[in-house]
């Protein structure tokens, strides 16, 4: 008993010294030291230029142009928006912005109202599908059914499903492996055309497919 | 103890079980990678290959010699140059819930983002964040480059 008591005081001496070191490594934490440089590039594809806010606590700077660039070092704002020439982009950048996937190839089907039946037009697109699937050596895709806003938002997630479903349906019997299709319902919460409630609009019954 | 406390976390403890439990869904997919590229989970590095998973809350690590790119399930993509590291903090795509989110954590190295729909269905759900700065994304394309001093 009395060996048992004289560990605990031990423990508790111990304890005690190490505690003073574990605050003051917690009160220590060092300023990271380091840069980070962004750039804001067009779309590969669209060529559209976005934009980009870089902030921290000290300051924003805004890149709205191809090729704009700032950088930013721990504790200070980030610095003056520079233009990049194409060739130090390509130097400071280029090792990750080729190693970028192909972008997604986007389609639309359309359907009938209140049906699962694809429109004429759009049964004829689903051999383009096809072709865009064996273009790509680790394809994957992603079919997301839309509805119109006639009747309820819990109907047309629903409905939603049911076009998506019949969609992929069509693919793999035509052929892709249905281990790679993710199937998605947004029902009326993603209209193509923006309508009040309760309004009948073809280009809002939809599945939209994109091949990745 | 309080008996009402106990009580209280077990069953916290049951219903974070039952949460880790559940099958948690794919994010996306890596796409592109060569040289030595790794995905950082909680239960270790697994080499990365195309066609692979990718969830919430993996990282991506690459080698002097790695490069990776992923596309992720709205359509945004990611990629890695070598010896970069970036980590996939939140990523959300439920917009029929209203739900969207997309946190990027890049640790070191140079990475490019390419936006998807999250980005262009609530732009101020996507940040790109550095140990210096965060980035906020109106559409397309952002690279970015973390050195040490």
């Amino acid at each position: 008993m009395k060996g048992a008591r004289s560990i605990a005081i031990l423990i508790a001496i111990v304890a005690a010294g190490l505690l003073p070191a574990c605050a003051s490594r917690r009160v220590q934490t060092p300023e990271r030291p380091g840069q980070t440089q962004a750039v804001l590039l067009p779309d590969s594809d669209s060529k559209a230029v976005g934009r980009a806010i870089v902030s921290n606590d000290p300051g924003s700077a805004t890149l709205a142009a191809p090729r704009e660039s700032t950088v930013v070092s721990a504790g200070n704002p980030p610095g003056p928006v520079t233009v990049l020439s194409e060739s130090e982009v390509e130097r400071l950048f280029g090792e990750a912005v080729k190693s970028l996937p192909p972008g997604p190839q986007r389609f639309t089907l359309f359907f009938r109202f209140e049906s699962d039946e694809l429109t004429a037009e759009s049964r004829a697109l689903v051999s383009e599908i096809l072709v865009a699937v064996r273009e790509r050596p680790v394809p994957d895709l992603i079919i997301i059914g839309h509805t119109d806003t006639t009747g309820t938002s819990a109907a047309n997630v629903e409905l939603g499903r049911t076009r998506a479903l019949m969609v992929r349906g069509l693919l793999v019997e035509a052929g892709v492996n249905a281990a790679v299709i993710e199937v998605a319902s947004h029902g009326e919460s993603d209209l193509q055309v923006q309508t009040a409630d309760e309004t009948l609009e073809p280009r809002n019954r939809r599945v939209e497919i994109s091949v990745r | 103890m309080n008996p009402r406390i106990w009580f209280g976390a077990c069953v916290l403890m049951l219903a974070a079980t039952a949460v880790s439990a559940q099958e948690p869904a794919a994010i996306g997919r890596v796409k592109i990678a060569s040289g030595s590229v790794f995905i950082v989970r909680a239960s270790g590095l697994v080499p990365a290959q195309a066609g692979q998973a990718v969830f919430e809350a993996d990282g991506l690590r690459t080698g002097p010699d790695g490069r990776i790119g992923i596309t992720l399930q709205d359509d945004t993509r990611v990629s890695l140059g070598p010896s970069s590291e970036v980590r996939l903090d939140r990523f959300v795509y439920a917009p029929g819930d209203g739900q969207l989110g997309f946190v990027l954590r890049m640790i070191r190295g140079v990475a490019a983002y390419v936006s998807g729909r999250i980005a262009k269905l609530s732009p101020d759900a996507v940040r790109l964040e550095t140990p210096q700065a965060i980035v906020g994304v109106r559409g397309t394309t952002v690279a970015l480059r973390v050195t040490p001093e």
